[in-house]
């Protein structure tokens, strides 16, 4: 991981360079808000990599790994059928044209949002 | 796995619908990606002849003003957000976990939710045009005030931000995923510098996104308050900003740009050394470029707004100067690829040469107007329409279809006709420079751009004659890529798992792959490991 | 009115800005032909002939002086074309401390009104369009806004264009080198009639040009 990790610090790094550059030359408020908040990210998702990736030791990582290295390792459970996808895409898609085209087609879609989010949960288990 | 492509791996049916309704994996998702965004790109570029039809003599009267302006708004948004991204989006679907050597990606649910939303995003943005007073028409940009509520009286202007709205929110849940995939998925030896090009670029890209789309979609939802909840974000009259709507507009818009070419940067550098017989010249410097490109990308956005008179355009002047170097450096290396090869000029090398060719002029005009004093005659004229389509059409599109030719056998199991594939380029190529070179002449005349006509004077009329011919050309070479599609399906010539005798993963297992990917897997021990298990004689001395 | 393919200056400002387009378009031809040079040099040179295979070619894939050359030369340009933009920029964006005459523009959906300060006004309708009168060799202010959505002013044979944004004016300097008629337009997108969104700009001399402000002075 420590490639991704110092992606990530020398991309908020050069942000924030960025955003102070910017500050002093243009003193313009909204493109610094907005570099700043970008950097901000960046230095989350830094933080966070550090502390949740520090211990990570993937097989990935290793240059001289064989494939067999791998085996056994559990990579997850795939069901590689869902129909909750189209269904959260299409519930998401009513409330937002509902909000512009009528309300109750925008009630039937947080209805629909809720269902996905009680059968996620449910087959997550 | 034995190099044998009998594996009894069930051609995706047609009577197999509810398979690809609930479907979660990557390659599945990756195909409906990459076959709707083709979708929506016949329709944008319909719109498109028709625009070129009615501008082809002055004074036509095809086409109503009214018309007029939805047919570009639509085309515009229609290429960006639902062409050039999701086809690289659908691409990386489909290739990443098999380039990095991962069963599937890292979230496939989300995965699969991103792009429902996408598709239906879209076709939002189209129902608009079912409405009373029509689809949106203020422009891709949809600058406000123009489209605030008191101009854009229609719902066609709504329906348009919620869909783009949910395009943004379903690309960036995808690179989210991009991302995790590529860094915590890889097979065993697939270190982070030996993953190929392709794979960089669209962690570039994805981290673009991750920065950039949120502005778009603050904006968008600023701007639903004003039209609907009594906001006045970018109403001056009432103490709004109208120069706020450009700043949040493009600091997710010039990304956006790099969002739509870093992508098939990837692709022509997949491409380029398979038909070279080489490795990729480089390989470091077009990582390093890909980020420099995606950083400095994120500093450049208001050299879209140097006629404003209201932003420091020494600035972004000089930033969108320093891209030019990252972007040479990428075109530098790719000849440093061909140079002293064996190149074999098949159709998708062709589309990765005409991709050089055309982009590079596009390059050279986007250095012209990063400098102020140009940009003050040449924004908003037929010269800036010029130089982005010979970025994003003389390149984005020129390489995406280099990737419907390279990788069609692996998508669908069948090589595309090379014949009529070199027809389709050439008419492309052909077709593509008679349309916008000429544009470059009319912007610097004086013709602006989104004009429903132009006045019968100077070259205007032989100009535009000119580009309109070209895009029929064009219209013949889509035509071509179409008959081709039904000619090699029909003809249904199985290949191999490596027709083009290529370097990375993807081509180690069948074409198409099994839902699992990968039966097996060869050492990886460089980033050309297919190359490599295939030429053991040379692999030690190999790219590393 | 309409000019030739490529305008002709007919500013002091427009004269620094051709000149930008000269160098920047000379510099950047270079480039692609050199670049594209290369790229079908390589294609032709090392294409495969017939359908045989043949032995691999050499597996280079790098060599650091050359991709530092590549870098840093590109680099030097860069910056050389900067510095040079630069100040063709601060030229061109000066203003008088004292300009000879001050126009307020204000453009709106889909016309345009030139306010002379100190008379008169001009106003046009959609069927004639307004001309904005300006006097040879003097300075001229504008101040440019707009009372509905973004326009911009543009007269291509001036090389320049400013968008004119409601609630947010802004001003710049013209000095007009050559006497004529050029057309003006609105280059940014504002609605329905955005094409036919057209003005015209009238260079006089000096004393025609005070002989015409006193003859519509109202």
């Amino acid at each position: 991981m420590m490639v991704a990790l110092r992606l990530f610090i020398s991309s908020a790094v050069f942000s924030s360079v960025i955003a102070t550059a910017y500050w002093i030359f243009s003193k313009e408020p909204t493109g610094t808000f907005l570099l700043g908040v970008m950097s901000f990210g960046l230095l989350f998702v830094a933080g966070y990599t550090i502390v949740a990736e520090r211990e990570a030791d993937l097989v990935g990582d290793r240059p001289e790994a064989r494939p067999v290295d791998a085996a056994g390792e559990l990579v997850g459970t795939y069901s590689i059928r869902s129909p909750l996808p189209v269904w959260t895409a299409l519930a998401v898609s009513c409330v937002g044209l509902g909000i512009v085209v009528s309300p109750a087609v925008a009630a039937l879609g947080v209805v629909a949002m809720l269902i996905a989010g009680v059968l996620f949960i449910l087959q997550s288990r | 796995m034995s190099p044998i492509a009998e594996q009894a791996v069930a051609p995706p049916g047609r009577s197999d619908l509810l398979g690809w309704l609930t479907s979660t994996d990557h390659k599945r998702i990756g195909t409906l990606y990459v076959i709707t965004s083709l979708g929506f790109f016949l329709v944008a570029g319909a719109l498109a002849v028709v625009m070129r039809t009615q501008l082809a003599r002055p004074n036509s009267t095809l086409v109503s003003p009214h018309a007029f302006n939805q047919l570009f708004t639509l085309h515009g948004t229609a290429m960006i957000f639902l062409v050039v991204a999701p086809f690289a989006v659908g691409l990386a679907n489909f290739l990443i976990p098999l380039q990095i050597g991962a069963p599937d990606m890292a979230f496939p649910r989300l995965n699969a939710t991103s792009y429902w939303m996408f598709l239906f995003g879209g076709l939002t943005v189209f129902l608009g045009a079912l409405t009373s007073e029509g689809a949106a028409d203020s422009g891709w940009t949809a600058y406000a005030p123009l489209s605030e509520i008191k101009i854009s009286t229609g719902l066609g202007q709504d329906m348009w931000i919620v869909g783009v709205f949910l395009v943004s929110v379903a690309t960036i849940l995808t690179a989210i995923n991009f991302i995790t995939t590529t860094f915590i998925y890889r097979a065993p030896g697939m270190t982070m510098w030996r993953i190929p090009i392709f794979a960089w670029e669209m962690v570039a890209t994805s981290l673009l996104i991750f920065m950039a789309f949120p502005s778009l979609a603050a904006a968008l939802l600023l701007l639903f308050v004003d039209r609907h909840l009594g906001g006045h974000a970018f109403d001056p009259s009432y103490g709004g900003n109208a120069v706020l709507w450009q700043h949040l507009f493009w600091f997710f818009g010039h990304p956006e740009v790099y969002v739509l070419i870093l992508p098939y940067f990837g692709v022509v550098s997949e491409i380029i050394p398979v038909f070279s017989r080489k490795p990729i010249f480089g390989y470091t410097g077009l990582v390093i470029a890909a980020f420099a490109i995606a950083g400095l990308s994120m500093g450049v956005w208001a050299h879209h707004m140097f006629t404003t008179g209201a932003v420091d355009d020494p600035f972004f002047s000089f930033l969108s100067f320093m891209i030019a170097v990252p972007t040479g450096v990428k075109f530098f290396n790719w000849i440093g690829t061909m140079w002293r090869g064996s190149i074999s000029l098949a159709t998708p090398m062709l589309f990765c040469v005409g991709f050089l060719m055309n982009f590079l002029l596009g390059g050279v005009t986007g250095v012209m107007i990063a400098s102020p004093p140009i940009d003050f005659h040449a924004e908003d004229s037929y010269f800036i329409v010029a130089h982005m389509h010979y970025v994003l059409g003389g390149g984005s599109l020129f390489a995406i279809f280099a990737a419907l030719f390279f990788w069609w056998p692996k998508m669908f199991g069948v090589k595309l006709d090379e014949r009529l594939g070199k027809l389709c380029f050439w008419l492309l190529f052909v077709g593509f420079n008679v349309t916008f070179f000429p544009m470059h002449l009319l912007g610097i005349e004086g013709m602006p751009r989104r004009v429903f006509t132009y006045p019968d004077v100077g070259s205007f009329p032989l100009l535009n004659s000119l580009a309109t011919a070209g895009s029929y050309v064009m219209l013949a070479g889509v035509v071509a890529f179409a008959w081709n599609v039904v000619v090699s399906t029909r003809k249904r010539d199985p290949v191999g798992p490596d027709p083009w005798e290529a370097n990375s993963l993807e081509w180690w297992t069948s074409s198409p792959p099994p839902e699992h990917n990968f039966d097996d897997l060869p050492p990886i021990r460089s980033a050309r490991p297919v190359f490599d298990a295939h030429h053991p004689e040379i692999a030690k001395g190999g790219a590393g | 009115m309409h000019g030739q393919m490529w305008p002709s200056p007919a500013t002091a400002q427009a004269s620094v800005l051709a000149n930008d387009w000269l160098l920047f378009g000379t510099a950047g031809l270079a480039v692609a032909v050199i670049v594209w040079g290369l790229i079908l040099f390589s294609v032709f040179r090392w294409r495969r002939k017939g359908q045989t295979e043949g032995p691999l070619p050499p597996q280079f894939d790098s060599n650091n002086p050359l991709e530092i050359a590549w870098t840093a030369i590109p680099l030097l340009i860069v910056l050389a074309l900067f510095v040079y933009t630069y100040r063709a920029e601060a030229d061109v964006e000066r203003l008088a401390p004292k300009p000879d005459v001050i126009v307020d523009v204000n453009a709106y959906q889909w016309n345009w009104t030139f306010a002379y300060q100190g008379g008169p006004t001009v106003q046009g309708s959609f069927a004639d369009p307004p001309q904005l009168v300006l006097p040879l060799g003097e300075t001229v202010r504008i101040v440019l806004t707009s009372s509905d959505v973004d326009h911009a002013f543009w007269v291509p044979d001036f090389l320049f264009k400013r968008d004119a944004i409601p609630g947010h004016p802004t001003s710049f300097d013209l000095n007009p080198s050559k006497l004529g008629t050029y057309l003006g337009r609105c280059a940014e997108f504002c609605g329905f009639d955005h094409a036919l969104m057209d003005f015209s700009v009238r260079v006089v001399s000096s004393s025609d040009f005070n002989r015409w402000r006193s003859a519509h002075h109202t």
